[in-house]
């Protein structure tokens, strides 16, 4: 198991490495989207996942990078990949603003503000046309470069899923996980959690950031309603669930599994195929609450790193 | 000898209910202290205002000299005052080991050999990796216990330590308590057992109704009519 399961690893980025050489355009937007998922997936699960604390409005942060990288490569002329890591700032600064207050409530609270925090961004780059476009959106220069963002898109999604085991087998990703599990015994035993979970949330953000923009540049066109949609955060957190929150694979196996069927389902039946995402929700709330590796993990005494 | 803890007049209100109603008392340096008192007169409250889980209304609470009572739970347990919890508190899908390796601030090759010893003390070694949530209730007793130990703070709180916990065990942990008190840290506990504290308590505070009903040794308190009036009834 130790020794095949780099091997195995190495051997999948190699072949994601190569895919572009012989994919089709389809091919290639096809799976940039699916990175693009395991990076959000992943990065609702640094929070949520490790913490314990659910944000509900995670597209906030996607939408936010997207506008911020936007503005700044129509404006400001920057390069798209640098634009994009702006955007990664933009949303990890705001994490840190909502964060100080927000991250002070408990359970549902902290779900419903981040929520409302959605919502909120959305009407204000709405509001400021001058520099967004407001309803009407904000169109970028046109640009060829889904190969160059495929790579951008799997460059990030590893990244964050690197992240994410660093800090799962430390003691600040326990430290994390006391918070979860006992936050009065956490903060009894000398754990500052509002520090802890504020890091936390601003790592959470930092990806989703750099992706919308990135999924921004791919799309060449953004407006309100396309960057800041409540169903994705609903699928990021359904990704994480499925796949198995609180694990570092769980989430990207989650949004494979899911993004996968999603293709294969939408693309035969279009009505058919959110009615059919809704079970998963129901089912996998109900009957497997830990996720396809929580299980896995309870049931062979599996240990966290797998 | 200057007090390690004092507390000066401290109140703390639910809406009208004063639970803790100007409680004053200090606790001299590397000894053993009980905290009785009927249920709901306030221990608990106490502890927790002590130790910044909830924040007391009115008066001073003093830890070496200097007022503790408007800072947060985690700065009071880094100036060393540690504590458990009535109801358990361990982290239940940590392992045995990882619930005490988040308490540190050492090094981590530190924090582990400091787990390992105090996971012996306990004889819990062989348990090091199991799931703490997994354990027996007298088990994770043990293992909140010794989380407690493991930035060696100077004064402990522990509150009700033998309930659950078996005759054997118990001898074991009240042992462990002495021993830290030898080793000069101050101990403050609540418990119903009488015979706890009684044996291992060299003065004793008695609550009623979130005020202090008493204070003295032991045998005084025993026979004290007061204490017999609030535990009993006239």
């Amino acid at each position: 198991m130790k020794r095949w399961f780099p091997a195995g690893l190495a051997l999948l980025a190699v072949a994601l490495a190569l895919y572009p050489l012989q994919a089709t355009g389809y091919g290639v937007r096809v799976m940039l989207q699916l990175f693009m998922w395991i990076a959000l997936a992943q990065s609702w699960n640094l929070i949520s996942g490790l913490t314990g604390y659910v944000s509900f409005g995670h597209v906030v942060f996607f939408g936010t990078g997207a506008y911020a990288s936007s503005v700044l490569i129509v404006t400001l002329g920057w390069a798209w990949p640098l634009a994009c890591l702006g955007g990664g700032v933009a949303a990890a600064v705001l994490a840190l603003l909502i964060g100080w207050p927000c991250l002070r409530l408990k359970g549902p609270y902290f779900a419903i503000a981040t929520l409302g925090l959605n919502e909120v961004m959305r009407v204000v780059v709405s509001y400021y046309e001058g520099l967004t476009g407001g309803g009407n959106g904000l169109s970028l220069p046109t640009l060829y470069a889904s190969v160059e963002i495929y790579y951008a898109m799997g460059i990030v999604a590893a990244v964050v899923t690197a992240v994410t085991y660093v800090i799962v087998t430390s003691r600040f990703g326990l430290r994390l996980m006391t918070i979860r599990e006992d936050e009065v015994a956490a903060e009894a035993m000398g754990i500052d959690t509002l520090r802890y979970k504020l890091y936390a949330f601003l790592l959470s953000a930092a990806a989703p950031g750099i992706v919308g923009g990135l999924s921004a540049r791919d799309q060449g066109y953004i407006e309100p309603l396309s960057v800041f949609p409540l169903i994705m955060t609903i699928t990021m957190i359904v990704m994480a669930l499925f796949g198995g929150k609180g694990t570092i694979w769980g989430p990207v196996l989650g949004a494979a599994l899911l993004f996968a069927f999603q293709e294969v389902v939408w693309a035969r039946f279009i009505y058919l195929h959110q009615l059919l995402f809704g079970a998963i929700i129901v089912g996998v709330v109900l009957l497997m609450p830990r996720g396809i590796l929580g299980v896995l993990q309870q049931k062979y005494n599996l240990p966290r790193t797998i | 000898m200057a007090p390690i803890l004092e507390l000066r007049g401290v109140v703390k209100r639910f809406g009208g209910v004063a639970a803790v109603n100007g409680v004053s008392l200090a606790l001299e340096p590397g000894r053993i202290y009980g905290l009785i008192g009927p249920n709901g007169s306030g221990k608990t409250t106490l502890f927790n205002c002590i130790t910044g889980v909830d924040q007391a209304d009115e008066g001073q609470i003093l830890f070496k000299g200097r007022r503790i009572d408007r800072l947060k739970p985690h700065q009071i347990f880094h100036l060393g005052v540690g504590r458990t919890f009535q109801v358990i508190r361990v982290f239940p899908e940590l392992t045995a080991l990882e619930n005490l390796l988040v308490v540190t601030t050492t090094g981590y090759a530190e924090a582990r050999r400091r787990a390992q010893e105090l996971l012996a003390l306990v004889k819990l070694e062989r348990l090091a990796g199991e799931f703490a949530g997994n354990l027996s209730y007298g088990q994770q007793k043990l293992v909140e216990f010794i989380r407690v130990l493991m930035t060696d703070p100077e004064l402990i709180l522990l509150d009700e330590p033998a309930a659950g916990v078996n005759r054997t065990l118990l001898n074991e942990l009240l042992d462990a308590v002495r021993r830290l008190r030898d080793q000069g840290k101050t101990v403050l506990l609540v418990e119903h057992d009488m015979k706890v504290v009684m044996g291992l308590c060299e003065t004793v505070f008695v609550l009623d109704h979130g005020e202090k009903l008493a204070e003295g040794a032991p045998g005084v308190i025993q026979a004290d009519e007061r204490v017999i009036e609030a535990y009993f009834g006239r």
